[in-house]
């Protein structure tokens, strides 16, 4: 449970360190790029939640959404279309869907445990 | 055990590069927000109103602040002006009591005899020529100050003034209007008329410019002033 944790402790450490300068004009791009990070880590842990995890599919999802929401957001630019918009959208719906899968997940584990502790299991798995 | 084994790298390893971008683009959007040329166009205009309205106020303050250095300047101008005033009323009063030096036009009365003249003579000379709106009267080269006292020495045998003898040929110095001062004693049965009978003939001249001496101060004791603490 700890390491995630300080996993983003140290990359937030190591990011404050380095000093790396993004031109404003791809301050954007980066924007999208994180909320792709974002959105790919909280899948990740509803699936860690959901029991249907897969080490690779995260760890693809997680760059590969990052860099294509980068290029759309680009790209979209390029042609004039407010692609950028739409991959805050997207992956903004999706976050709060993943969020709340994941509190749907944690709560149901709770109260899985409570009823378990109580020798009551007519409310196992409901959502 | 097993299952966070499996899970455990990989959440890892994103986490540390989410926290690097979060980090990265953090700092970014604060450059960014800083940054005037990439700024919204209505927040520039939001921006510059507001500077402008600050410039506005500013503005009004310093002239608010620069009507205030006037008015201190003004104070500080009418305190100067007080205290020359003061300083012009002190000296007007200092000349008016004898106590410096002064020169102006008047007359001189030169009485060469000593034979008939009394000190009251010399008395009625002074008042009629304060009567005459001297404004300054030495005789003998000594001021005649409100605590003059003239009076006939028999000890001495001589006419004294504030303690000092009289000498003759003595010359009584006015200064003032030398017309109106002179027909003041020239008045008829006036006192060059009563000294004529004691056939004393004072030598009254005019003068364009006479000097007069100073007197000392009086010694001030018990005297107090009515509002004086």
């Amino acid at each position: 449970m700890w390491l995630p944790l300080l996993g983003l402790l140290i990359g937030i450490v190591i990011g404050s360190a380095l000093y790396i300068p993004i031109p404003g004009a791809f301050a954007k791009y980066l924007s999208v790029a994180v909320l792709a990070s974002l959105d790919s880590v909280f899948g990740g842990l509803k699936s860690i939640l959901e029991d249907n995890f897969d080490g690779t599919i995260l760890l693809t999802g997680f760059f590969t959404n990052a860099l294509l929401a980068a290029l759309l957001a680009y790209l979209g630019d390029r042609l004039g279309v407010d692609l950028y918009l739409a991959a805050v959208f997207a992956f903004g719906v999706r976050l709060f869907q993943n969020l709340a899968i994941i509190r749907r997940e944690v709560l149901a584990g709770w109260l899985k445990k409570r009823y378990l502790a109580a020798a009551r299991e007519d409310k196992n798995g409901q959502c | 055990m097993d299952n966070v084994k499996k899970w455990r790298i990989p959440v890892f390893i994103t986490f540390l590069l989410l926290g690097f971008l979060l980090s990265v683009q953090f700092r970014t959007q604060q450059i960014f927000l800083s940054d005037l040329s990439l700024q919204k166009t209505d927040d520039l205009v939001l921006m510059l109103k507001k500077l402008h309205d600050k410039r506005a106020e500013l503005t009004k303050e310093l002239s608010e602040l620069e009507k205030q250095q006037h008015t201190f300047n003004a104070d500080a101008n009418a305190g100067e002006t007080l205290i020359k005033g003061l300083r012009q009323d002190y000296q007007r009063q200092q000349i008016a009591l004898g106590l410096l030096p002064v020169q102006g036009p008047g007359i001189t009365i030169t009485i060469n005899t000593d034979s008939s003249v009394v000190y009251l003579d010399l008395v009625d000379i002074i008042n009629e020529l304060w009567a005459s709106q001297a404004e300054a009267i030495a005789v003998n080269d000594q001021r005649v100050t409100p605590w003059t006292y003239i009076f006939w020495s028999k000890q001495n045998l001589s006419l004294m003034m504030n303690g000092v003898e009289i000498t003759f040929p003595c010359t009584i110095k006015a200064i003032g209007n030398p017309d109106q001062l002179e027909s003041g004693l020239r008045l008829l049965g006036g006192v060059l008329d009563h000294l004529a009978v004691y056939k004393v003939y004072p030598v009254i001249k005019r003068h364009q410019n006479l000097e007069l001496p100073a007197a000392s101060p009086p010694e001030i004791r018990y005297l107090k002033g009515e509002n004086n603490d």
